[in-house]
């Protein structure tokens, strides 16, 4: 079924000092549905981020599209003019970014910068108009006092009131998907949990994509799970698929160091070593010298896709057994 | 704000009176003898010794620091030791010749150098950027003398463009061609500030604005669907000329404290070459109302920098 946003290949890299890209993200497919939330886990590195801003085309000056494309309602993002990205952006696709204490401007009100996405899209309305619509998203958000807050500036919020604020912002012109990466990565928890709570609201009418290395924001909100590992989507399906039967080391890896009350270990599980930079990576499995379960070849060949049921995909060599309808 | 405004101007006032002082005793320490000046030696002795008390010279050198400092309070500057004019009168006839000069120098600096610096910005290490940036490092870098002398040579006397020196030709016209004429007179010190200010304002222009455009809220700009004008604009301008604002305070500053070098090299006839003539003739009353005066415009333009800053910075406004 194709979906309301869809990687297909897509490949990129960034330059180095010597002029020659080095491949980060590679091959990557995967399909968000219209209406459902996905979830993009992995570790630190593996390029959440980088997919995100693959979509958005706001990736960092030194990168570089390797091929792929990705397609949002049937058009292909990476062939539109600028200025038809820029229609897209903020309209059908927003984006609620990693770090909520930088990507508010310092200088300008919150009620103007909130605002600035209306202004942009729906340019009839008047600033009384407008003003009006700010006052009621923050609201809707959760941010007491709106009408006193309205002419505030980013530092006399708190990191949670700042996510809020990115929040209404990214929701006021109502987008048909809403990226969040990490957004709550940089709050406690307590606060983590109410922001967690508005996305989820919030997202009734479109589609979700969540980035998160937290597995239990997974399991609240998520209908479909997308695992990255260095780059490369290593397993995916849907969140009833991948949390009953994870099947990749990786993901098995990732299940095994949630902290449980049911198993009373004593120490933490983590995977051991760390996520390769993509100039260390190998031709073959990227996660291969962490594999407990690695062959030879998998240091050589890339793995294939496997499919184990209509709605779960796992990239491995190992030998799996396949299950009919989810 | 009101507090920070009350701290900001008293601070301003101290600096003012420690600039006072020293020079009062700067002046009072040099070796030479401003009592032969002012007195005549044909004159009789006790007409000597009116002159010298006229003028407070018979007095301990504290006593006169401390009469100087009263009569500063109340407004008297006292009376210049060569002309006899009060040093208050001849201020204010020199001080708008230098600030004519500065306001000029420094509005076109900023009218040419933000531009130019955004721009330059907005694609590093690209075409525009290297060829400004080549132009920048060679007019900062260039001696200011040097490049008076090479324009008055070139300008003046060979290809004779333009007046050698002076702020108009005497006796002064009537009407626009009074304007057009000092217009005239200008063109060659501004033309010589401007290269070299116009510089650092397009390189703190550039260097600012190019660290803004890498920030988070840049990238959060255009996840809205704004282009890049708007985003250079509105989310890079005001946080990037902060940064201008300050160093321009600093420019303006410098130029003060250069203008006896500028002033006299093309007989402009402002404060700084009125500092020069003075300190030949040992002309303490006006030396010190020369510097009281430069010192008062350096301490308000910091003060304006530090408001328009806090203007411009809500973290520094709402503290
Ligand atoms: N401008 C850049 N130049 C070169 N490499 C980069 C650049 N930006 C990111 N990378 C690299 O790309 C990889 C993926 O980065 P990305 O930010 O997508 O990770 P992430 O999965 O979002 O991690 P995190 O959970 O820490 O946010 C990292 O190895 C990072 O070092
Ligand atoms: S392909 Fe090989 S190394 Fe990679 S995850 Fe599977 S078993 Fe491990
Ligand atoms: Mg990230």
């Amino acid at each position: 079924m194709p979906g309301l946003l869809e990687f297909n290949n897509y490949s990129m890299g960034f330059l180095n000092d010597e002029g020659q890209v080095i491949n980060m993200m590679d091959n990557v497919s995967f399909a968000v549905q219209e209406g459902r939330a996905v979830g993009i886990v992995g570790e630190s590195g593996c390029g959440k981020s980088m997919t995100t801003l693959s979509i958005m085309r706001l990736l960092p000056n030194n990168a570089v599209v390797q091929g792929g494309v990705i397609n949002f309602q049937g058009t292909n993002l990476l062939a539109l003019s600028q200025e038809s990205m820029e229609e897209i952006r903020g309209k059908d696709i927003a984006m609620i970014f990693q770090e909520p204490m930088t990507s508010l401007n310092p200088v300008l009100s919150i009620g103007f910068q909130i605002g600035e996405t209306l202004q942009r899209h729906q340019p009839a309305l008047s600033k009384a108009e407008i003003k009006e619509k700010v006052i009621e998203q923050l609201r809707m958000v959760g941010i007491p006092n709106p009408e006193k807050r309205y002419s505030q500036f980013p530092h006399q919020f708190s990191g949670g009131m700042r996510q809020r604020v990115m929040i209404a912002m990214a929701t006021i012109c109502h987008p048909k998907i809403l990226i969040a990466d990490e957004p709550t990565t940089a709050l406690d928890v307590t606060i983590q949990a109410q922001v967690l709570d508005l996305m989820s609201k919030l997202k009734v009418n479109g589609s979700l994509m969540l980035i998160t290395h937290n597995l239990g924001i997974v399991v609240e909100i998520c209908d479909d799970v997308v695992v990255m590992y260095a780059g490369r989507v290593v397993e995916s399906g849907s969140m009833v698929e991948i949390f009953d039967h994870p099947t990749h080391p990786y993901t098995r890896g990732l299940f095994a160091a949630i902290p449980t009350l049911t198993h009373n270990q004593d120490e933490l599980y983590t995977i051991p070593g760390s996520v390769p930079v993509s100039t260390k990576f190998l031709p073959g499995c990227r996660f291969a010298p962490r594999c407990t379960q690695a062959m030879e070849h998998c240091y050589t060949q890339v793995p294939p896709e496997r499919e184990l049921s209509p709605s779960h995909l796992v990239n491995c060599w190992l030998e799996f057994e396949q299950r009919g309808e989810g | 704000m009101a507090a920070y405004l009350t701290r900001r101007i008293f601070k301003g006032l101290l600096t003012i009176f420690a600039s006072v002082t020293i020079t009062f005793f700067i002046l009072r320490l040099m070796p030479a003898d401003p009592v032969a000046l002012v007195v005549d030696p044909k004159m009789g002795l006790e007409a000597q010794a009116a002159m010298k008390a006229k003028f407070g010279l018979d007095k301990p050198i504290l006593e006169q620091y401390a009469i100087f400092i009263g009569n500063l309070i109340q407004g008297d500057m006292g009376v210049s030791f060569k002309t006899r004019q009060p040093v208050m009168a001849v201020i204010q006839e020199k001080m708008p010749w230098t600030l004519l000069l500065l306001i000029i120098v420094v509005t076109l600096s900023l009218l040419v150098g933000i531009p130019v610096g955004v721009r330059a910005a907005k694609r590093p290490n690209k075409g525009f950027d290297r060829f400004v940036s080549l132009l920048t490092m060679f007019s900062i870098s260039i001696f200011i003398p040097f490049l008076s002398f090479a324009f008055l040579y070139l300008l003046a006397y060979y290809l004779k463009l333009l007046p050698t020196g002076g702020a108009y030709t005497p006796p002064p016209a009537d009407g626009l061609t009074y304007y057009k004429d000092v217009a005239r007179h200008a063109v060659l010190p501004s033309l010589v500030l401007f290269i070299n200010n116009v510089a650092t304002i397009i390189l703190y222009t550039r260097n600012s604005m190019q660290d803004v455009l890498k920030e988070d809220y840049i990238r959060t700009a255009y996840s809205k669907g704004w282009n890049e004008k708007y985003v250079t604009r509105v989310h890079g301008l005001k946080n990037a000329l902060i940064p201008t604002i300050t160093v321009t305070g600093l420019m303006i500053s410098s130029l003060i404290g250069g203008a006896v070098m500028t002033e006299t090299v093309f007989a402009w006839p402002g404060v700084g070459r009125l500092i020069y003539d003075s300190v030949s003739a040992l002309d303490y009353p006006v030396l010190q109302g020369a510097f009281l005066i430069l010192s008062a415009t350096v301490v308000v333009t910091s003060i304006l920098s530090d408001l328009i800053i806090a203007w411009l910075d809500p973290r520094i406004r709402l503290g």
